[in-house]
């Protein structure tokens, strides 16, 4: 494959996903937006070095938050020590939430509940609930089993719905 | 269940937010930048691969019927490597072991397409060892019986430990979209040697 053909497809692909990306990693690393910029940049590298298996992919965009969610991961066992203090104050971290339902205080409330995800239960969380993944794909890009993924659902929806039942959201776990 | 339009809102006001556009062009320089320097790094390797090669290589070209097995996206090579306690006859061109344990070994593309955890197998090789029976189709390679099964998009191909070895099954799992295909994988497992270290897994 030659580099300019291969530069073009990945500047298509990026202007078109690269928002995509960004607010899943956003989910990811709980409103940390330096973070989840970090995330997006690796895994775009690593696209861009991989991009014929990119091209053979079914779908390059769940290649693409396949490839985002393992880069959080590493990077979040990388950075843990380090960001355990920043992250204690995920609401100062974000920016202002944007459309016509914009909501500062649910901000603030769902970012110190995600933030007290530990990273694989916040991926099961966005995996399952942002991008709609049913529970085999989820395990598939986890790298873990189904019963792991139902069990660390059942707890981060719980956790959830415990810090969220304030704003009366109707959060109904069963 | 929760109930799905409470929890998008609720994660919706995280995800959406002001940010301010990148140009991808930035994204380009940076991918561009890390592809030079895997090159430079490759070629570095390379050359050690070589001298290795020279000092490693004769005796295994001479024991192998190629020294050379072509897939669609992977290379094989007469190069001996070891992931203690076992032994490659055969070095698959741009995979590294990541891991290695008594009862399984993982080796990962060097694109960094793949998470830094051994223990996480997706879109990697994984040998393991244990005990449990071999299943799937059956067929012979060079007077050795493998048996190749197929689950999702891996294929698993196992085989007996040859005599000397200590009893039981090596597997390779092995991802079908990276290339990887069942004539060279049937090759790269034949030239697995199990050590007297190595100890059955759970499989």
């Amino acid at each position: 494959m030659r580099d300019d053909e291969r530069s073009t497809e990945f500047v298509a692909f990026t202007r078109a996903h690269r928002p995509d990306l960004v607010r899943t990693a956003a989910l990811l690393c709980a409103g940390d937006e330096a973070f989840a910029e970090d995330v997006v940049q690796t895994t775009l590298t690593r696209l861009y070095l991989a991009w014929p298996r990119v091209r053979r992919a079914d779908s390059a965009l769940a290649y693409a938050r396949r490839s985002l969610t393992h880069a959080f991961i590493d990077e979040a066992r990388r950075a843990h020590r380090r960001r355990e203090t920043t992250m204690a104050e995920p609401a100062a971290a974000g920016s202002e939430p944007v459309g016509p339902e914009a909501d500062p205080a649910l901000r603030e409330v769902v970012l110190a509940a995600l933030a007290a995800l530990g990273p694989r239960q916040r991926a099961v969380v966005v995996l399952r609930h942002w991008h709609d993944l049913d529970v085999a794909e989820t395990a598939r890009i986890l790298g873990c089993s189904p019963g792991t993924v139902k069990s660390q659902n059942a707890r981060a929806l719980a956790h959830l719905r415990e810090h969220l039942g304030a704003l009366d959201l109707a959060l109904e776990v069963c | 269940m929760v109930p799905h339009d409470a929890l998008t809102r609720a994660l919706q006001s995280v995800a959406d937010v002001e940010r301010r556009e990148v140009d991808p062009a930035d994204d380009l320089a940076r991918a561009r930048s890390a592809s030079r320097r895997r090159t430079r790094r490759r070629l570095r390797l390379g050359l050690t691969g070589v001298t290795a090669a020279v000092v490693l290589g004769l005796g295994a070209s001479a024991l192998l019927p190629a020294d050379r097995v072509e897939s669609p996206g992977v290379e094989l090579v007469a190069e001996r490597f070891e992931a203690t306690p076992y032994t490659f006859d055969l070095t698959p061109r741009g995979w590294s072991v990541q891991g290695q344990r008594p009862s399984a070994v993982t080796i990962a593309p060097d694109d960094g397409s793949t998470s830094g955890n051994p223990d996480d197998f997706v879109g990697k090789l994984v040998i393991l060892f244990d005990t449990n029976p071999p299943d799937g189709r059956e067929i012979q390679r060079d007077g050795r019986d493998f048996w190749v099964s197929r689950d999702s998009d891996y294929t698993t191909l196992a085989t007996a430990t040859r005599g000397s070895e200590p009893s039981g099954v090596v597997r390779i799992q092995y991802p079908e979209d990276t290339g990887w295909d069942l004539g060279a994988m049937v090759a790269f497992l034949g030239s697995v040697h199990v050590g007297p270290g190595a100890r059955h897994g759970f499989g």
